[in-house]
């Protein structure tokens, strides 16, 4: 169970798809209470709920979270806590080696002060990031680093893998796949990589190359594949083994799913997880789509949600994930079997340019420890910088966080 | 009287355990309270003595109860709870509690 406790956060990172600004009194005012957050835990005991993911916005951009957080554990939860842990304080450390948690995922967003502030947009945040860090790991708390790749901090994501490997002896992971925002700002999409610099970013780690390449031969070898579920929209664990709740109450399928949800605060959590997610799921897909016959779905991060934040429709492929998917078996030197109009595929309009960024990849022409800073112009994609929303009505997120 | 006929043992405050698909899970939550990345699961028998162990009780109550409810000798019995209280002590699940008459 993912919980989002705010949409706040002190940064303002460029990349974000759900930051608030703290001094949104908005967002503030529409919170679940800590009353709310302790009836909305017994009803997820009672419901046999072991894992709780708590998230943000930034979790600790709420006061009363330490305590949250306490009336968690006291109910017996395994959680895990993501924060970009520049509000860590030793009282705040301090409670979390006496409480604590199963995981706490950090995200740097730079190995250098100028990379990280030049994400985050607020200068101080790396050094109070660094503090964070620090703090949990003088006091053993069982700390992961990750970051999202992006063009303005591309050139310095393996330096942060070895600061977080060797510096501060925890594990570090990165994906570099940046959505819209889900209140359908697409504004993001202007640091997003394309998908050669993806690919190369994923190829330039040999491990991270040959695992593709163990996922990408499993897919292609048809007599070990399970039969896929081509009847419904949703195939994940949304619904089955997971789900999402907004700070304000709204459950829905995951953290980027918002074009239907369920307002836990009119009702209860059992009631939402037998009614409305389980109409959810059952819900038909109305046409075929190429995915159906796509033989790399291992090699791809298109899921139903992915489709409504990019297209508005969960049905929609999400063209720019079929190019890092089809780029991804390209440089492994793979062939694709043909599974319909696709514009990845040969005869696509975007084969021809995946095939020369496969060959680059290949035979190693793109350098990525020389890559450098790419800042991104606020005007480069101006339509994209929209402050109300897409005004398609497509759903209800432009309401909510821009009413 | 021998010490061990007197001790009564209770669950540490700083675990939690919950009920899930017919299972108990025993869930350290606070420093110092066995391992903090397990969480322990029972078996049936061992379930009815963690419920048992919501409130001080000896050894002696813990078999009368075993035996009472399942087919097994008393020797056995005590035998099984003395070394599943050993294992429960020793990851700090339990506390044992030594009354002062006894000693």
């Amino acid at each position: 169970m993912s919980i989002e406790v705010t949409h706040r956060c002190p940064l303002e990172c460029l990349h974000c798809y759900n930051n608030l600004p703290m001094a949104d009194t908005n967002a503030r005012s529409s919170e679940l209470t800590f009353q709310e957050h302790c009836r909305l835990l017994d009803e997820l005991r009672d419901a046999g709920c072991l894992w709780l993911l708590y998230t943000g916005g930034e979790i600790f951009a709420r006061r009363d979270f330490p305590y949250i957080y306490k009336e968690a554990k006291k109910r017996g939860f395994l959680i895990t806590l993501f924060t970009n842990g520049t509000m860590i304080t030793p009282a705040i450390a301090d409670m979390l080696a006496e409480w604590r948690p199963f995981a706490i995922e950090i995200t740097l967003y730079g190995a250098t002060r100028e990379t990280y502030e030049a994400l985050t947009q607020i200068a101080g945040s790396y050094d109070r990031c660094m503090r964070g860090i620090r703090l949990l790991l003088e006091r053993k708390v069982p700390l992961k680093l990750k970051t999202v790749p992006t063009t303005i901090n591309r050139h310095e994501v393996y330096e942060m893998q070895r600061m977080a490997e060797v510096d501060f002896g925890v594990e570090f992971k990165f994906d570099p796949l940046v959505n819209p925002r889900i209140d359908c700002s697409a504004s993001p999409l202007g640091v997003r990589l394309n998908p050669e610099e993806v690919v190369a970013l994923d190829y330039h780690d040999a491990k991270r190359r040959e695992e593709y390449r163990r996922l990408a031969n499993h897919d292609l070898v048809a007599e070990t594949r399970p039969a896929r579920d081509t009847e419904h929209v949703y195939s994940c664990g949304g619904g089955i083994s997971a789900c999402a709740l907004d700070p304000t109450g709204k459950l829905s399928i995951c953290v980027i799913s918002h074009q239907q949800s369920y307002d836990w605060r009119n009702g209860t959590f059992q009631e939402g997880w037998d009614g409305f997610l389980w109409e959810t799921r059952k819900k038909k897909r109305t046409r075929p789509s190429r995915c159906d016959r796509c033989r790399i779905q291992s090699l791809c991060s298109m899921c139903p949600a992915n489709g409504e934040l990019e297209t508005g429709d969960p049905e929609s492929p999400v063209d720019f994930l079929c190019q890092v998917a089809h780029l991804r078996a390209y440089a492994l030197g793979l062939n694709v079997p043909e599974h319909g109009d696709c514009p990845a595929c040969p005869g696509g309009v975007h084969h021809p340019e995946l095939r020369r960024s496969a060959e680059r990849i290949e035979k190693h022409e793109i350098e990525v420890g020389s890559w450098h800073p790419r800042i991104a112009s606020s005007s480069l994609l101006p339509v994209l910088q929209a402050k109300e929303g897409c005004g398609t009505g497509a759903c209800g997120s432009c309401a909510s966080h821009h009413g | 009287m021998l010490e061990i006929e007197k001790t009564k043992y209770v669950r540490n405050t700083g675990v939690v355990s919950r009920m899930i698909a017919d299972e108990t899970l025993v869930v350290p939550i606070r420093g110092g309270v066995g391992d903090l990345d397990s969480i322990y699961s029972f078996n049936p028998v061992g379930s009815d003595i963690w419920s048992l162990l919501e409130q001080e009780v000896t050894v002696e109550e813990m078999c009368a109860w075993v035996t009472d409810h399942y087919e097994v000798s008393r020797e056995q019995a005590l035998t099984d709870i003395q070394e599943f209280l050993s294992e429960l002590v020793g990851t700090g699940l339990v506390n044992s509690v030594v009354e002062a008459s006894a000693v």
